[in-house]
């Protein structure tokens, strides 16, 4: 007669061969049906290459913000009544000043920790946007936006727009001198809309500037309305992400039909965690060690004070520049005055500049007649007439953002600002000009050069006895054998179904799996 | 004139009261159109006050209000003053200081004559003058070639050509607001000085100088007298007020409370962007780039 123990091997064996999370597990899929989803989940591949990190430091980022930004909610006062200052900040004692100016300099001194928050907020922005400019380059010259992927594209390019609006009203909250020349440079901006424009400002700010509604209402956008939508964004372009899939590199093993990667659990979800960690500690270094809008130094915003050398954050400086270098032109007529050089660079522009990023894929699909699903990227050289395009997108852009510090230059460089602005405004003009063809010409080069993205081989040197010098070159690296990154005929745009070869050797440490 | 003062430097040497009532009764004789605040040209700086305290010489050493007091250079320096400034100045401003140089041309310098001690001994003793480069749009501030006596010397000297206000202003710091300097500062000066006091440039060449290095006085003699570009602030700020925009300056802009970490050379938003783009986004590349795949 057989006697049960009840060991700790039976009980393991007993919780059957997934143990007590297993079994947890299961009774959930029991319920909820998780186990499809979930494994799903847990197999999604992801690639490796290192440009798709990039996205992930805007998500970490947004996420940084949401919690640093719940922190500063807790102190800030979003009102524009005025107090009287009394805190520790002896220049400010005494003074007249609002009370979401008192409340943000009250969290920077007072509340603890609160500094470090209000700073880790203002780098986490600053990191959100740029992250999301890179990874929008990453997606533009790889062709990654392409069918089937345009709406997520143009959900990116939304959250773009809205990361953009709302740093620009949450470095306003403070209601500082800097951040309120922005918000009057915003309200003429509104003005400067030919026939409607006078009727939104005053919509906007709840009659003249600068009125005592526009922090309250900036407030609501900055911390519920637009974080909202951004979350419900950032959830659907997620949700595109798995659904579509990954984009990846042409490579060994990678076809238009599969997906080569590391699978979510366990491999790509200790990465991105640890990535996820970088990110934040960064993000805190820079909110511990480095000043960002020292407020208190600005003094309270009120309409008859300015300071000279006022720049806004980074991702508003190509309108800022935009707007400090061209030229002083105005319609008056028929008893309207029509401010062209408002209009022109900070209303028309960027409603054309973001409109044609949102349609670029159908304008792409109109030339080329590429009706095709694609899952490889391009690599840039193959495509010279986008990647063209893009540079000298890119390159306006920069030449805006850098003529956003016209003063700070002449300053700098001891020039007089008024060459500095003439070399601005012809750069601006010539440098997309000369972009174009010159990247063209460059892709067109890289395409016709096999050796380029190679490492160069050594020459051996060697000596013979009679005292002769031979030149032996080395042979190439194994790696580079593969000839991956040789030009490939741009593809002919067909939808090619091809089963997956199934003799394909599988690279160690990743998984393919068919779409 | 300098040498009908001579007989007075003996006396100088052993009373210093004597010489001063001395150069005193020729200055009233000579001035007695002045008034003791700003009119035009001559006296240019001059806080707009007619509540004035003389001294025994009969100088104006304040316009109402303790929170500045005024010197007039000793006269017994005027000598030695004249010589430094035929070796210095006299090359542009001319051997009368009234701005025509051996060659004649008139216009192209500026004439010295009657602007008041405190405009001579600010543009010498910030080194601005004797210019490094008499061509260039605006002087700057650098190491003074002359020391603060032979500024005084040449100030001295040039008063007595004839004898002017506003004198070297001495700034009574102690009972100066710095709350309201500062308010003062971000209505009267942040527009071209910037609000934490960096400057920047301004139009053709010309720039609004950094404020972090400069002395009181000169600050103080500076907003009276307005140097080059900057307007005078003579009837719109008080004594008191310029003491309280003094006291900002040399203790908020000049030492700012930096917290919160390294300042970035108060480039604001300019290098918070290289930072934040460079050393964020760059850096968080790189380890992106270092986490994932590179083929």
């Amino acid at each position: 007669m057989s006697q049960t123990v009840t060991t700790k091997r039976s009980q393991r064996e007993s919780a059957g061969p997934y143990g007590k999370i297993g079994h947890t597990l299961n009774e959930l899929d029991d319920r909820l049906g998780v186990a499809k989803g979930g494994r799903t989940f847990l197999d999604k591949i992801f690639p490796d290459h290192w440009s798709f990190m990039l996205g992930e430091i805007a998500l970490y980022s947004f996420v940084v913000l949401l919690v640093t930004g719940i922190f500063l909610t807790l102190y800030y006062i979003p009102s524009q009544d005025l107090t009287t200052y009394t805190g520790s900040y002896l220049p400010l004692y005494g003074q007249k000043v609002t009370e979401a100016y008192a409340s943000s300099v009250n969290l920077s001194f007072a509340v603890r920790g609160g500094l470090l928050m209000r700073q880790m907020h203002h780098w986490s922005c600053d990191i959100f946007v740029g992250a999301i400019v890179l990874h929008m380059g990453r997606v533009f010259f790889t062709g990654a936006f392409r069918k089937p992927r345009e709406l997520n594209w143009t959900i990116g390019t939304t959250l773009l727009i809205l990361a953009i609006v709302n740093g620009f009203l949450g470095y306003s909250l403070p209601d500082d001198l800097v951040s309120g020349t922005g918000i009057r440079i915003a309200y003429s901006i509104i003005l400067s809309i030919p026939l409607v424009g006078t009727y939104v400002a005053f919509f906007l700010f709840g009659g003249n500037f600068p009125g005592t509604a526009i922090i309250p209402r900036f407030f609501i956008l900055h911390v519920l309305i637009i974080p909202l939508v951004i979350l419900g964004l950032v959830g659907a372009h997620m949700g595109l992400l798995v659904r579509q899939k990954h984009t990846q590199f042409p490579g060994k093993g990678k076809t238009e039909k599969n997906v080569v990667g590391s699978p979510m659990y366990p491999v790509f979800m200790a990465k991105t965690t640890g990535f996820m960690f970088v990110v934040t500690g960064a993000i805190a270094l820079l909110g511990a060690f480095a000043q960002i809008n020292p407020i208190w130094q600005f003094g309270p915003y009120t309409a008859s004070r300015i300071s000279y050398a006022v720049q806004p954050d980074w991702y508003m400086g190509f309108l800022d520049g935009a707007l400090r270098i061209f030229p002083a032109w105005s319609f008056h007529s028929f008893g309207y005055t029509i401010p062209l050089e408002v209009t022109i660079p900070a209303v028309i522009f960027p409603g054309i500049l973001f409109n044609l990023i949102m349609v670029w894929p159908a304008i792409e699909r109109k030339f080329t007649k590429d009706n095709a699903l694609h899952n490889l990227l391009d690599r840039p050289s193959n495509r010279p007439k986008r990647t063209a395009a893009g540079v000298t997108v890119a390159v306006l852009c920069s030449m805006l953002f850098i003529a956003s510090s016209t003063d700070v230059m002449a300053n700098f460089f001891h020039v007089s600002l008024n060459t500095v602005l003439w070399s601005m405004r012809i750069l601006c003009i010539v440098t997309p000009i000369i972009a174009y063809p010159v990247t063209y010409k460059i892709c067109r080069e890289m395409q016709g050069f096999a050796g380029a993205g190679k490492r160069k081989t050594t020459n051996v040197v060697s000596r013979t006895a009679e005292g002769e010098y031979l030149a032996t070159p080395a042979p190439v690296y194994v790696d580079d054998v593969v000839h991956e990154h040789e030009h490939e005929a741009v593809a002919i745009p067909t939808f090619v179904s091809e089963p997956v070869a199934e003799d394909e050797a599988s690279p160690s440490g990743v998984r393919r799996i068919p779409r | 004139m300098s040498r009908s003062r001579t007989p007075f430097l003996v006396l100088a040497a052993l009373v210093v009261a004597g010489p001063v009532l001395g150069l005193a009764s020729a200055a009233v004789a000579s001035t007695t159109t002045h008034t003791p605040y700003q009119t035009g040209r001559v006296d240019a700086g001059t806080p707009n006050s007619t509540t004035v305290t003389k001294n025994s010489a009969g100088q104006v050493v304040s316009y109402g209000d303790p929170a500045i007091t005024y010197t007039t250079p000793s006269p017994s320096l005027a000598t030695l003053g004249q010589s430094l400034f035929l070796e210095n100045c006299a090359s542009c401003h001319g051997t009368q200081a009234n701005g025509v140089p051996a060659n004649g041309t008139s216009g192209a310098y500026p004439d010295l004559v009657g602007l008041g001690p405190a405009t001579i001994d600010f543009w010498v003793e910030s080194g601005r003058m004797p210019a490094a480069d008499p061509t260039a749009v605006q002087a700057k501030r650098r190491t003074p070639r002359l020391d603060q006596n032979q500024a005084l010397a040449i100030a001295a000297w040039i008063n007595s050509l004839s004898p002017s206000y506003p004198g070297i202003p001495s700034v009574n710091l102690k009972d100066a607001n710095v709350s309201d300097g500062a308010a003062l500062f971000a209505l009267n000066c942040a527009a071209c000085h910037t609000i934490e006091g960096d400057g920047d440039a301004l139009a053709s060449g010309t720039f609004a100088p950094s404020l972090r290095n400069v002395p009181a006085y000169q600050v103080a003699e500076a907003i009276r007298t307005g140097p080059g570009n900057m307007p005078r602030f003579t009837g719109n700020l008080s004594d008191y007020q310029v003491a309280d925009i003094v006291k900002y300056v040399t203790t908020e802009i000049q030492h700012p409370q930096n917290v919160g970490g390294f300042g970035l050379g108060g480039l604001g938003p300019v290098a918070e962007g290289f930072v934040g783009l460079l050393l964020g986004v760059g850096l968080l590349a790189l380890v992106g780039f270092w986490v994932g795949e590179r083929q």
